[in-house]
């Protein structure tokens, strides 16, 4: 079933430098999607586009039969997504548990437990974290704020490749287990073909591989 | 999380960027205490001084064109005056107005005496025109305590009392003049008038000081201040009986200086002064000397407290901006996860607000140190005459500077931090990686 969707959607950055021209797609909640494309085609744009972080040109981003627009973008951001970024984007000044307890009011060590977090480290200060661990923790932000769509940017960028594995497992696992809508950007190859949809975006254009 | 946690864990984290924020608005919340203080205590003392002083109003001969045709004497041609007189039925009018509270006048130079029986401090000639050696000048008046000389703060009474109205044959001399010839209060001196051509006895009822020294260039005796004093006007009266018939100037002292022209208005209707040949005006002379320096201190300190307030909100805002440039990617972090942009305004002011309020609190007791050392140090500086000089922190300003100054806080939290809150989540979370 279709979660979130765009249609018809143009972006172009100063109303003259076109990035995304007239793309439309469907992303179901379950599975998990790979965007590749080379460098500087627009896949960070798509993303913040679905995810509420800026508005199309042209065209609308459909979350549940419903143009996001309608109930503002901050509470899509809100309610409907999560973000993953490649530099992990978490607030310095807390500690894991409490960069998870940002989105939720559940208690954040089970979720940060499951994703192999000790106790000790969910309360160490974030920067003293090794940037596996700190995506770890990104993802239980994700995880615990119970978005139905998480939309991951090269989130692996940062990460050795045995560590980058594993962090593609967890994701999987939430969009197989936890019924997630995840839509991953990646440069990898090796990491796009764990990815239930492949799609490839070039010159504008968004085509399933 | 609530804004409110995030801003207690930012507050609590950031140790530095707390205790720099605290101590900035610790010392600009001391200052602005101290200053209101020293305001408050800057007008307490004026009004003190208004009521201390009062208003004066002078009544004055008009001597234009009522000087007579001139008279030849052995000295050359004298010109005397032909208006009216200040005659006591003008005075019991005036004394009895609504808002006069006191008169006196003041003769200079209206009785001249030889020492019969003590000698002046001698000056470079020697003019003796009387059996008795020369003469020297004295003021006759109803109340010494209110000439000029003392009221100004010139002369101080250093013994015995003043002149009063009710007093005859007494006279106040200088401290010097009483060390020169060994006399005291309660002596008995003699003086010849060449005037009245006659000897009279005056009793010293009090002796001053501040004629500064007895030395200088004087010509002749009465040139030098210590040869100077006082005498009733009684005796004068008693001596010129046929000549002297009323005073010839009269100050009439005001209350409330700040209505003095009604007073001023009541006695210039008076019947007993209509077609008379006297002038009466307001003098704000000694009102003015003692309280000008006092206004132009307040002044200052408004001045200062303005550019406190203004140097405090823009270092603020600086610190500010310089911190929420440094926090951007936190902002882009609260934006992208759906807070509101309130949200995180809120949180910013949050922070701000429980800094503020600690260190004003804390400026309280660091400005009531202040404000004593202040207090003293322009008490020194400001002389601020006779009226006391007393610098307070008071709670009823506490209240307005606690409000006045969280709004400058809002402010200044909502200058700095807008611009970043305004862009859009993607710009901020775009230019970041
Ligand atoms: N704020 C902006 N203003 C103007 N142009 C922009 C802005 N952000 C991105 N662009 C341009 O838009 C195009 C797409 O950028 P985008 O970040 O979406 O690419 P990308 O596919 O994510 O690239 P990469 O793989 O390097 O991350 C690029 O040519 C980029 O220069
Ligand atoms: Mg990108």
């Amino acid at each position: 079933m279709c979660i979130i969707k765009v249609c018809n959607v143009t972006y172009s950055y100063d109303g003259t430098r076109t990035v995304l021209r007239n793309i439309s797609a469907e992303f179901e909640a379950g599975n998990m999607y790979a965007i590749l494309g080379p460098s500087g085609c627009g896949k960070t744009t798509l993303l913040s586009l679905l995810g509420g972080l800026d508005s199309p040109t042209q065209g609308q981003v459909i979350f549940q039969g419903e143009d996001i627009m309608k109930q503002g973008l901050a509470y899509h951001r809100k309610r409907h997504v999560s973000f993953i970024f490649q530099s992990y984007n978490l607030i310095d000044y807390m500690t894991p548990a409490e960069n998870v307890a940002l989105t939720s009011s559940l208690p954040p060590l089970p979720v940060l437990e499951s994703l192999g977090l000790t106790k000790e480290e969910a309360k160490r200060n974030v920067k003293k974290l090794s940037g596996g661990q700190q995506q770890r923790v990104a993802i239980a932000r994700s995880l615990a704020c119970d978005a139905k769509v998480i939309l991951a940017d090269e989130p692996t960028g940062n990460l050795d490749e045995d560590t980058a594995s594993s962090i593609i497992t967890i994701l999987k696992s939430c969009a197989h287990e936890k019924k997630k809508c995840v839509i991953v950007v990646t440069h990898s190859n090796d990491l796009a073909k764990q990815a239930d949809v492949i799609l490839r975006l070039k010159k504008g254009e968004l085509k399933p591989i | 999380m609530s804004f409110l946690k995030r801003a207690v864990l930012y507050c609590f984290r950031q140790r530095l960027k707390t205790a720099i924020l605290f101590l900035v608005l610790t010392l600009i919340a001391a200052f602005l205490l101290t200053s209101l203080a020293i305001r408050d205590g800057v007008r307490k003392s004026t009004a003190q001084v208004q009521t201390a002083i009062g208003g004066k109003i002078e009544l004055n001969l008009d001597t234009e064109g009522h000087m007579g045709g001139g008279e030849q004497n052995q000295w050359g041609t004298a010109y005397y005056y032909t208006g009216d007189l200040i005659t006591q039925d003008i005075v019991d009018a005036i004394k009895k107005v609504d808002g006069v509270v006191d008169y006196n006048s003041e003769g200079t130079g209206s009785y001249y005496g030889a020492g019969v029986d003590f000698k002046y401090l001698p000056a470079a000639f020697d003019l003796s025109y009387t059996p008795y050696g020369e003469s020297s000048s004295y003021t006759a008046t109803l109340s010494s305590e209110k000439c000029a000389h003392f009221q100004r703060g010139e002369y101080k009474l250093v013994d015995g009392r003043h002149i009063q109205p009710e007093d005859s044959h007494t006279c106040l001399i200088s401290k010097e003049l009483a060390d020169y010839n060994h006399l005291s209060v309660g002596d008995q001196i003699q003086m010849y008038s060449l005037d009245a051509e006659d000897i009279t006895s005056f009793e010293i009822v009090g002796i001053f000081d501040g004629t500064k020294g007895t030395e200088g260039n004087a010509l002749t005796v009465d040139e030098i201040p210590a040869n100077c004093g006082y005498i009733d006007y009684a005796t004068l009266f008693e001596l010129f009986q046929d000549k002297i018939d009323g005073y010839d100037q009269l100050t009439i002292f005001v209350e409330d200086p700040v209505n003095i022209q009604n007073v001023y208005d009541r006695i210039a209707a008076l019947p007993e002064l209509k077609d008379k040949t006297l002038k009466l005006d307001i003098n704000t002379e000694t009102y003015d000397v003692v309280s000008s320096p006092l206004e132009s201190l307040e002044k200052l300190i408004h001045t200062t407290i303005l550019f406190i307030s203004l140097v405090g909100v823009a270092v603020l805002t600086l610190l500010l901006t310089i911190w929420i440039r440094g926090r951007k990617r936190e902002i882009g972090i609260l934006l992208s996860i759906g807070k509101n942009k309130a949200n995180i305004l809120f949180q910013i002011f949050t922070e701000t607000l429980a800094v503020t309020i600690l260190s004003f609190t804390s400026s309280i007791p660091l400005s009531y140190l202040t404000a004593e050392k202040a207090g003293t140090f322009f008490l020194s500086k400001a002389a601020a005459a006779n009226a006391g000089f007393h610098v307070e922190v008071q709670a009823s300003y506490l209240a307005p500077f606690y409000l006045i100054g969280i709004l400058l806080i809002a402010i200044s939290v909502l200058a700095s931090s807008w611009t970043v809150v305004c862009q859009k989540p993607n710009d901020i979370l775009m230019k970041m990686d």
